[in-house]
């Protein structure tokens, strides 16, 4: 390298949350000792408009060719403060970041001399490898304007109606074989006469026919390929076995002696091998279900249009598109067997039961019956799976289920009002719009509130009579509740198998299993893989208002990329140096996107070739790679090796 | 016009470089036809005192073998340096400390103790050592034992390097000829051999699958090899990929695996981390417990990943901890 090298260093305070521990004048004065440092200075906000107005301003005055900022993670500002090297004239890829905050503040709160000690030892190195840096160019493609929105919840229905409002070309993808989620089976929600079923009713209007969505159910991931802007998803179409010639006439379901329980109501009916899966499904096509279905052959024999063929088999299919948005919901929480009596009595029922009971297009046609009698005494135990009230249970709060056993209770209140409703509660969270007026309006209209600490314990005598007994807190005596119902208000837990879809899309996962966004406050709907975007419950538990808003916030996010014609990539990729490469091949078997193939450049001589737009600058090929030819920009050996001798010295 | 002249000097090495230099054969009288050799203890009768006598400077080139393990290669190297326009660290023991640099895993109790009283061909039971100095009726001199065997590079300052255990007469020639042409590589070059690894003239690399992935480890002595398939794909530990090319893939043509002796490519600076990080990637399990049974195989894991250039790595040999650390 011929020029000199000019270095501005930058110590961020952030406020008190680095200088209330660092001593940032020291690190300052420590930073003006390393070599080629030019100046260094400090600052209260480094990443504010007038903080970064000093580098723009240095680079100028200064003639400063690379520049340091010790601050915050770079996952936070490095893009700020690329961007400021960049606005004031330099190469943003000459900016190199050290942490201070998370690295030295916030972990060594208490030892604020070793603090500051660390803290000059990451600016030292950040320095040496700011030394090494060179200028780079943002690669750029072309984006495929069009979308892939798995799973055909409210959210995901929410997404497709807003891409398709825009002109955006959007595929709609459920595994089940029905769009419509869960909310499609909820009752009557709080403070509306609107039930789940016309939730979805409403957003079907604006998906079902719309020429830009294409709605493929029975659908499920096999692989993606590419990255942000032009993704390469592979699709398996299980067969439905019934094809769009089906007018509903229902005689196939009446010939089909196979009766299984009924999913859509939670196992509390019958329904046949080939169904419908609910009276509003969409499509509205009868579908078989294989597992159950003997291939007697009757339904095909009475179908009068002959819609049915049982010789179907799954299908793949290759779609190319921009942005994917991932809206695979949640699932209730299911108590195992014996938790709170569950599965040990019929009369131990879930909300999402007792939400079906209530229901008139439910198995008992809205009339509250359990095994046969309508119960006198109802008890309701709240946070089931929730709170860690059980060894088993979650500990978050699963948010919609305080409001919603509130709705249920004055619901059964209204219809019968000589029950008695108890409810049994760790903690009352009636946190949306009404939901507060509702908690009180059951206080004034008997419904009686338990509280407890540790989860209650439900009886059940040698009769099957049941009673809840728990230790009320106000009362501060133990108590117990005979009664004739338990429901057992279950939380929200992330889809089982949600791990398959996450791996293929590569997205992380909090430690209960639900989906990361890339920032919870900054950027809730996006992910760490760019193109990739959440929506609705599979990031947390939500309510069906807070879905649909994150369905069009997801939506909204993947415009933003689609109407774009280009999409620049951070260069910092993985580089083959030719005339090192001795095309052994180690790296291309170590590729997880399959970005490295071997190219022939003369005769027989092969040379690992990394394709740019698939290669997501992991490093596994460059630590792979035995000759060193495969390095990775911004992480280059020597750039490492210099910020390891700046920490360690020279061996 | 007077020749070049050019000095050739053995330290801990086994000889092998020294013939190598005779592996020129009748391209020995080409060298000879073009300098004068000032130095050659193996086979010229030059003194040290005779090198001491020439101008600063005055030799074009000295090509040194072996690592420096006494006080003596110490000394005469440094000697060979003043006197000399280029140094050449030739073989794999001058230029990483090469097979006998392994003996810095041991200190120097450790392998004076074994080499003069343990091994078992070893009469000694008065337990005598060596003394750097013994005052009897004369006074015996010996050069002092170094604490540990080092590459020439961390001795005096070396211009260029020729690889190779030892370095084939090919490369040798090579060098050679780089040197008397005047079109001098950069300081620190590697003569004579290639910038792309021992892959690039194997013609066992277009056998390769395009995904090359290992669940074994083979020792090749305990196998049938298939000399027209890569080694790596029968399990065995070929470090070809991790070695600088030049050799001809000599071993792999009569289906041996490559041990590494043309050590790093420019770009790895510490060979046996950078063999261990390809070994570790291309081991195709995921699971602890299969993973620890392929290791447990290895007899030898520093002679396998660090057999030519462990005084030259990072770890340059076992640290004894002082104080408890």
């Amino acid at each position: 390298m011929s020029e000199e090298l000019r270095i501005g260093v930058y110590v961020c305070h952030c406020g008190t949350n680095i200088a209330g521990v660092v001593n940032v004048k020291d690190v300052v004065e420590y930073a003006k000792t390393l070599p080629n440092v030019v100046v260094a200075k400090e600052y209260v906000f480094m990443c504010s408009a007038p903080g970064q107005q000093i580098i723009k301003e240095d680079i100028k005055n200064f003639k400063l060719n690379r520049v340091v900022v010790a601050a915050c993670s770079p996952s936070l500002h490095e893009p700020t403060f690329r961007t400021a090297t960049a606005e004031g004239g330099l190469n943003p890829y000459l900016f190199e970041m050290a942490n201070i905050r998370e690295h030295c503040s916030w972990v060594h709160p208490d030892e604020k001399e070793v603090a500051t000690t660390k803290a000059k030892l990451l600016v030292k190195m950040a320095v040496a490898k700011a030394s090494l840096l060179e200028p780079l160019s943002e690669i750029k493609f072309k984006v495929n304007n069009t979308a892939l929105i798995i799973g055909g919840g409210v959210s995901g229905l929410a997404a497709a109606r807003d891409l398709a409002a825009r002109g955006i070309k959007t595929y709609l993808i459920d595994r089940s074989p029905t769009l419509g989620g869960r909310a499609a089976r909820l009752g009557k929600l709080t403070y509306t006469e609107m039930k789940g079923i016309d939730v979805f009713k409403g957003l079907i209007r604006d998906v079902a026919g719309n020429r830009l969505i294409d709605v493929y159910t029975n659908t499920e991931l096999v692989s993606v390929d590419g990255s942000v802007g032009n993704f390469k998803v592979k699709l398996v179409k299980n067969p439905r076995y019934v094809d769009a010639k089906c007018n509903l006439c229902g005689e196939c379901a009446k010939v089909c002696p196979v009766e299984v329980p009924d999913e859509f109501e939670f196992g509390m009916s019958k329904r046949k091998a080939i169904y419908l899966p609910f009276k509003d499904a969409y499509p509205r096509i009868y579908v078989i279900d294989m597992k159950s279905c003997t291939r007697c052959l009757e339904c095909v024999k009475v179908c009068p249009v002959g819609a049915i063929n049982l010789n179907e088999k799954p299908s793949e299919l290759t779609i190319n598109v921009g942005g994917i948005i991932v809206a695979a919901g949640y699932d209730p929480y299911e108590p195992k067997t014996g938790e709170y009596g569950y599965k040990l009595s019929n009369k131990v029922i879930t909300l999402f039961q007792l939400e079906r009971l209530l229901d008139s297009e439910g198995p008992t046609k809205g009339e509250l019956i359990v095994n046969g009698v309508k119960p006198k005494n109802i008890v309701f135990v709240m946070c089931v799976g929730s709170l860690s009230t059980t060894p088993d249970a979650y500990p978050y709060c699963s948010r919609m289920c305080c409001s919603s056993t509130i709705k249920n209770a004055l619901v059964l209140r209204e219809k019968y009002p000589d029950t008695n409703i108890y409810i049994a509660y760790k903690d009352v969270r009636t946190y949306g719009r009404g939901d507060e007026q509702l908690y009180m309006k059951a206080g004034e209209n008997f419904v009686r509130f338990a509280k407890f600490k540790d989860a209650p314990k439900i009886n059940i005598d040698q009769k099957g009579n049941l009673s809840v007994t728990l230790f009320e807190e106000t009362l501060q005596e133990e108590i117990t509740i005979p009664t004739d119902l338990v429901v057992l208000v279950v939380g929200m837990t992330p889809p089982r198998d949600i791990d398959k879809v996450r791996t293929t899309i590569k997205i992380g996962c909090g430690p209960e299993g639900f989906l990361r966004e890339a920032h919870l406050k900054l950027r809730p709907v996006e992910t760490a893989t760019d193109g990739v975007y959440l929506a609705g419950a599979v990031t947390g538990p939500k309510n069906i208002i807070e879905s649909i808003a994150s369905g069009s916030a997801a939506a909204s996010r993947t415009l933003a990329l689609l109407s774009k014609e280009e999409v620049a990539v951070e260069p910092l990729i993985a580089v083959v140096n030719e005339d090192i490469c001795s095309g052994c091949a180690i790296c291309v078997a170590m590729c997880p996107y399959g970005a490295i193939s071997l190219k022939i450049i003369d005769k027989n001589i092969r040379v690992a070739k990394v394709d740019s737009a698939l290669c997501k600058g992991c490093g596994t090929c460059a630590a792979a790679c035995p000759s060193g030819a495969m390095q990775q920009y911004g992480f280059k050996d020597a750039q490492i090796k210099a910020q390891v001798i700046a920490a360690m010295g020279e061996v | 016009m007077q020749k070049p002249k050019i000095a050739l000097y053995w330290c801990a090495g086994c000889g092998g470089c020294e013939e190598a230099v005779v592996d020129l054969a009748e391209k020995i009288l080409d060298v000879i036809n073009l300098v004068d050799i000032v130095f050659w203890p193996v086979a010229l009768d030059y003194k040290v005192e005779d090198v001491e006598k020439l101008p600063d400077g005055s030799i074009t080139a000295s090509f040194i073998n072996g690592g420096i393990r006494m006080g003596e290669h110490e000394h005469v190297v440094k000697l060979l340096r003043k006197k000399s326009k280029l140094v050449i660290a030739y073989g794999a023991c001058s230029a990483w400390g090469g097979v006998p640099g392994l003996a810095n895993l041991y200190d120097k109790e450790e392998i004076m103790k074994c080499v003069y009283q343990e091994t078992p061909t070893v009469d000694n039971p008065s337990k005598t050592m060596p003394q750097v100095k013994t005052e009897k009726e004369v006074t015996l001199e010996l050069p002092n034992f170094l604490p540990r065997i080092l590459p020439l590079d961390l001795v005096v300052d070396v211009d260029y390097y020729v690889p190779g255990c030892p370095p084939t007469p090919d490369v040798t020639w090579k060098s050679i000829e780089t040197l008397l042409s005047g079109n001098l590589p950069p300081k620190g070059s590697t003569l004579g051999a290639l910038t792309k690894s021992v892959c690039y003239e194997c013609a066992l690399n277009e056998t390769k699958p395009e995904k090359v992935l290992i669940k074994d480890f083979m020792r090749p002595h305990k196998v049938a090899i298939d000399p027209s398939k890569c080694l790596l794909t029968q399990n065995l530990m070929c470090m070809g990929p991790v070695t600088r090319g030049g050799c001809g893939s000599l071993c792999l043509k009569v289906a041996m695996p490559c041990t590494g002796c043309f050590g790093p490519l420019d770009e790895v600076k510490d060979y046996g981390g950078k063999a261990a990080s390809y070994f570790a990637s291309i081991l195709d399990y995921m699971d602890e417990k299969e993973i620890e049974k392929v290791l447990s195989k290895f007899p030898d894991f520093m002679g396998v990943f660090y057999r030519y250039t462990l005084p030259a790595s990072r770890l340059r040999g076992k640290i004894k901890m002082k104080g408890g650390d």
